[in-house]
């Protein structure tokens, strides 16, 4: 059993995980995070400075934020090595990994337009504004599903030597709940539920930071052993 | 693609979770009606949106409608952000059955799948978004209040594509089915689903009367289709697990 295809797909991760990192850290609107009360002069103000650094940093994730679709890939992949009845929590969990993507770029067009003219009417670039960041960080039902597909799945793994160690259930449902407060942004101005707050932000994109770290050692563990078992009884 | 052969596991190390036959496709079975029970709320009971306000409001009146219903509105936005993922879980079981099928090949299963999983944002979240926008700051400029409820509804139901493709490729797999997975009326059925979405293609153009995008023939008619047909398809998807040999290696 050749894993090669699977190795590469998952050393996107640290590669595209590391531009993205670099892509959050150079927007000025993250630290901290532009708050949902500012008017709506205020945020074509923002835009105007910060023209440079907003389009460099929403560029690379142009560029690079779809880039764990191949990734999670691996992850149907290995879902398909499950002893369960069935696929049907790998196919849930491909559909949820491409519904996801859609919205991560819908955010990221919404704040390159708003980029585009800052000159703009500044009713106009808020609402862009707002939509990029509520198409960041409220709709966490794909995530949700991802998450719920792939535990179950761990827990359904009927076999001696399940793919993924059943903590890795347990750990994705927890990384879920912890990203769950970031759909409530959507109806607060302030507190930590706002966007900008410490539950709907920083707890979602830090919990979302670790998840992937995490599940890169993870997945690596269970294709070395794929390579290992599929090798020895070739 | 070789799988690992499910072995008996020694009991001591089964999970609970495996010992209920097909526990994973009742799971996601059990997100289909749930996820359309939630739907029901969302857009029915808290954000008004079906049946759909008129095209024909005047700024005024989207403003107030904005504005009066604000709280429901993102209730239920938040609701269906939360929720959504089920339609992920549904389209796994129907794969599963799809590819089942005897005579139809995968490529309609995963047609089906990658139909669903463009459908999501324009043809449900995009609208929760625009709706969510709107209610968050009503005070908007009003022409952006009417904007953001025209792109709103307009994808809620004009977004005809995806599941145009839904329901043709369903409907193909089910006539070239030799097993008969489903019944042949359902792919009938889903012709229906076929000719709903085409007749909303009038939405785009007409603001009033049968074909508005709260028309009769727009709007309700695809709806009563649409529903009996959900309704049909949750039935045939429980029969066809019931009756799947307890000895068959699924897909």
């Amino acid at each position: 059993m050749n894993t090669t295809d699977q190795r590469i797909c998952l050393w996107l991760v640290p590669g595209f995980g590391a531009l993205l990192m670099l892509a959050f850290c150079i927007f000025p609107g993250f630290f901290p995070p532009l708050s949902p009360t500012l008017s709506a002069e205020e945020v074509a103000t923002f835009y105007r400075n910060n023209v440079g650094p907003i389009r460099a940093s929403m560029l690379i994730c142009n560029v690079c934020g779809v880039a764990f679709i191949p990734f999670f890939m691996v992850i149907v992949v290995q879902m398909q090595r499950m002893a369960n009845p069935s696929r049907a929590f790998a196919y849930s969990y491909l559909s949820a990994a491409a519904s996801g993507a859609t919205l991560f770029a819908l955010a990221d067009l919404a704040w390159l337009i708003a980029a585009f003219r800052p000159e703009r009417d500044p009713q106009l670039t808020m609402l862009l504004n707002d939509l990029a960041w509520m198409a960041f960080v409220t709709p966490v039902g794909f995530i949700l599903a991802q998450n719920l597909s792939l535990a179950l799945g761990i827990y359904m793994d009927a076999q001696p030597r399940p793919v993924f160690p059943r903590w890795v259930g347990h750990f994705n449902i927890a990384a879920a709940l912890l990203m769950t407060p970031g759909a409530f942004a959507l109806m607060f101005m302030t507190g930590p539920l706002a966007w900008d707050g410490a539950l709907a932000f920083w707890l979602r994109v830090g919990s979302y930071a670790l998840y992937l770290a995490v599940m890169f050692f993870v997945v690596r563990a269970a294709i070395d052993r794929q390579a290992v078992e599929e090798g020895a009884t070739a | 693609m070789t799988d690992t052969p499910a072995m008996a596991a020694p009991a001591i190390q089964a999970p609970d979770l495996t010992r209920t036959k097909n526990l994973d496709q009742w799971i996601c079975w059990w997100s289909i009606p749930v996820f359309y029970n939630l739907f029901g709320i969302v857009f029915v009971y808290l954000a008004r949106l079906m049946p759909p306000p008129s095209p024909g409001l005047t700024t005024d009146q989207i403003i107030h409608f904005i504005r009066s219903n604000a709280t429901h509105l993102q209730i239920a936005i938040v609701t269906l952000s939360l929720s959504l993922g089920l339609a992920s879980l549904s389209s796994g079981i129907i794969v599963v059955q799809m590819r089942r099928m005897k005579g139809a090949g995968p490529a309609l299963a995963y047609a089906y799948l990658a139909a669903l999983a463009v459908a999501a944002l324009p043809g449900c979240l995009f609208c929760g978004l625009m709706f969510a926008l709107a209610a968050f700051r009503p005070d908007r400029d009003p022409a952006l209040v009417v904007l953001l409820y025209d792109m709103g509804l307009l994808s809620f139901v004009g977004s005809l594509g995806c599941f145009i493709v839904q329901y043709m490729v369903f409907a193909i797999a089910i006539f070239l089915d030799e097993r008969e997975i489903f019944p042949k009326w359902l792919g009938y059925m889903s012709i229906w689903g076929v000719v709903t979405e085409l007749l909303a293609i009038p939405i785009w153009i007409f603001r009033s009367g049968p074909y508005a995008w709260n028309g009769l023939i727009s709007f309700y008619l695809g709806t009563i289709i649409f529903v009996v047909w959900e309704f049909c398809l949750v039935v045939s998807l429980y029969k066809a697990i019931k009756t799947q040999p307890s000895q068959e290696v699924l897909a």
